[in-house]
């Protein structure tokens, strides 16, 4: 800025000083106000909370938890369900948008139809209405525990969620733990809310809709040639898409997909609106109920989201270097 | 003949494919029509005209429909909503159908005399009108009236932040960007409950804070935020010389802005504007987790309305919802879709 003069560096400099002292008093004033309200509510703003005992229970958990676990025990376990839920519902988004986007650029038109209908019917509802339809009506729709539906004997599904087997350590050797029939539900195994499974399948179908979008336009943007050399190389048309198409569109998926998956994650809060345990719904509604400490547990869950998305950022930005130095 | 032989039989695999599609969506058809009309109830009245608790129910919809659109507004006052709209349709039609100078200098005059004056209609409590608080606002009514608000508020926000975040004063632009950042990061939802919970601390005691007005101002910050970035990329890709000749012309930072650069960024930006347009008029169906009923809050209480309580009037209830919010959003998508083409058309005229 050596070339400026003198009196537009000062202005510049005003300006800036006048931002910041508005800025500053902007701060003051809602930093005092709440300092007064919370005074006046009898509020001490403290995280001591967090090791006090929760005293509710969590029916989806990672890791073991029950009402005599710490609240800080219960925000990791509502922080892992959020992590569990988002990054099943990128796979599942991923892998279905993939699909679409695929078919969409495909020979056959009415595959190509298809395609574009999912797009358009599933991109413009809200997920939350879909999210609801899936919990409040498909779910509902399923049979109780005595009539389950079962597959080999060995996954349940009825109106209680999805029951699988699992994989256990016991005596040196893996064997599967089938879940086994009782009265009421099903012992053993691990089971799968409908909660989860309702914001699972709604998260996943809305944001495919919008990965579709994003391969289809990618794939289109690559020259003709290279289609058409892979196919001189008589690669077929999978192999084609495998080896020679996709690689090279990923560097244009990239970008606009950590936009996608950092809306999936956003988007897992909507758990709050059908009890799904995530950080929202158990932070922000349970134990703040409990608590009554709304500027504390506001910066925290503010913060993990905040963690999820530039976890994002940074991941697709580290793998989009990787993918540079190959390529 | 030739295009059916390229596009459904071009070869075995295709030919295949085409015909286990053809199957499957004709199946998929008739059980559609069975499930929509055949076997879905039309007539009758109340809660007896669908005994099957599973099959749809068309007169729950024709009977809640004016609470769906209206929400809980008086009955003998639903005029003024009815006004108020016909305003805004007006409005939209002015700027889509009016000159450029009056877009440009009178529009934004008249938007915001016509907020003003629709809030002072649709509340009430002067000149004889009825005080209707916010709280029995809802519907359809609601969803429009928050599109409408945080949209208008947050344009203008946002390409304010937009034009902070592009400044050559380094305090200005680093504060926009990590304002832009932080908003963008956290969910509408969290935000909300933040409002609802958080901003009647934000004020001194005694001011009291509507419940809709927190949530409106809670998703305009976002909106701008969003809106900002948008308007952020087109901005960049406005060429210098543009900004150069502004300058030489001797126009000022705002004349210049306003008269040379933003007419150019914003036409450019328009596809990220109209899907953020689209985003928030989706992302309105999550006032009704904070207890604004919105038309998908307004058709789930109907439906969880004890005498109306079954899957087949809840399961009617949503494809309404769902039928109307996509003709909206499909209609809206293909209109900025239009624009976009006649803006590149116009452009970059195809060599003839």
């Amino acid at each position: 800025m050596s070339g400026e003069p003198r009196f537009i560096v000062w202005r510049r400099l005003a300006y800036q000083a006048l931002a910041l002292c508005i800025l500053a008093f902007a701060v003051w004033i809602i930093a005092s106000n709440t300092q007064a309200n919370l005074q006046r509510l009898g509020v001490v703003s403290s995280p001591a909370f967090f090791t006090e005992r929760a005293g509710f229970e969590i029916n989806q958990k990672l890791i073991a938890f029950d009402a005599n676990s710490s609240i800080a025990r219960a925000a990791v376990v509502a922080a892992l369900n959020t992590v569990m839920l988002g990054v099943v519902t990128i796979f599942a988004a991923s892998l279905l948008g993939l699909i679409v986007g695929v078919a969409r650029t495909s020979h056959n038109a009415l595959l190509r139809g298809a395609g574009a209908s999912y797009v358009e019917i599933f991109r413009n509802i809200p997920v939350l209405l879909q999210i609801f339809f899936w919990y409040f009506v498909v779910l509902r729709w399923l049979p109780p525990v005595s009539a389950s539906l079962s597959m080999f004997d060995a996954v349940f599904l009825n109106n209680r969620g999805l029951f699988l087997p699992t994989l256990q350590m016991a005596e040196g050797a893996l064997h599967w733990v089938v879940p086994v029939a009782e009265r009421f539900s099903y012992r053993g195994g691990y089971v799968v809310t409908p909660e989860f499974l309702a914001l699972l399948i709604g998260l996943s179908m809305y944001n495919a809709s919008y990965i579709a979008e994003i391969v289809r336009s990618s794939l289109q943007t690559l020259p003709r040639g290279q289609m058409e050399a892979a196919h001189a190389l008589a690669l077929s048309r999978f192999r084609t898409l495998q080896l020679v198409l996709l690689p090279q569109a990923l560097k244009v998926i990239l970008p606009p997909l950590a936009t996608v998956y950092q809306n999936v994650f956003k988007g897992t809060a909507l758990g709050a609106a059908i009890a799904y345990p995530e950080i929202t719904s158990v932070l922000m509604g349970t134990v703040n109920n409990i608590v009554g400490q709304p500027v504390i547990i506001m910066c925290v869950v503010l913060m993990v989201y905040l963690t999820f998305s530039m976890g994002i950022a940074l991941l697709m930005h580290w793998y989009e270097a990787r993918t540079r130095r190959w390529g | 003949m030739d295009w059916l032989r390229r596009n459904l039989f071009g070869s075995a695999s295709s030919t295949l494919l085409s015909a286990l599609m053809l199957v499957a969506g004709l199946w998929l058809a008739y059980s559609l029509i069975h499930w929509l009309v055949v076997d879905a109830y039309w007539m009758g009245t109340g809660p007896a005209a669908c005994p099957d608790k599973g099959a749809l129910c068309w007169p729950f919809i024709r009977e809640r429909y004016y609470q769906f659109f209206y929400g809980f507004y008086p009955m003998e006052q639903r005029w003024r909503i009815d006004v108020g709209l016909a305003a805004a349709a007006a409005l939209i039609l002015s700027f889509v159908f009016g000159p450029r100078t009056y877009r440009r200098f009178f529009f934004p005059v008249a938007s915001l005399t016509y907020m003003l004056g629709a809030a002072t209609l649709f509340l009430g409590g002067w000149g004889g009108l009825e005080h209707v608080p916010t709280h029995r606002w809802g519907g359809a009514f609601l969803t429009l009236v928050t599109v409408v608000f945080v949209f208008a508020l947050a344009l203008p926000a946002g390409i304010l932040l937009a034009l902070g975040r592009t400044s050559t004063l380094p305090l200005v632009r680093a504060v926009c960007a990590l304002w832009i950042e932080f908003w963008r990061g956290v969910p509408a939802l969290v935000v909300l409950f933040i409002a609802t919970i958080m901003f009647p601390l934000f004020v001194p005691e005694g001011v009291n804070f509507d419940r809709l007005l927190r949530a409106l101002l809670a998703m305009s910050i976002l909106m701008s935020s969003y809106l900002a970035e948008a308007v952020r990329g087109a901005l960049a890709s406005i060429p210098s010389g543009q900004h150069e000749a502004a300058k030489a012309l001797g126009l000022g930072f705002w004349r210049r802005m306003y008269l040379v650069i933003l007419p150019q960024a914003l036409s450019a930006a328009l596809p990220q504007i109209a899907s953020n347009l689209l985003g928030l008029l989706k992302e309105t169906t999550v006032l009704l987790i904070i207890g604004v009923p919105d038309l998908l809050g307004m058709v789930q209480a109907g439906a969880s309305d004890p005498a109306w309580l079954s899957e087949g009037a809840l399961m009617t209830g949503y494809l309404f919802t769902a039928f109307v919010f996509w003709v909206c959003c499909f209609g809206l998508s293909q209109y900025s879709r239009h624009l976009e083409r006649r803006l590149t058309a116009h452009r970059h005229p195809e060599p003839s």
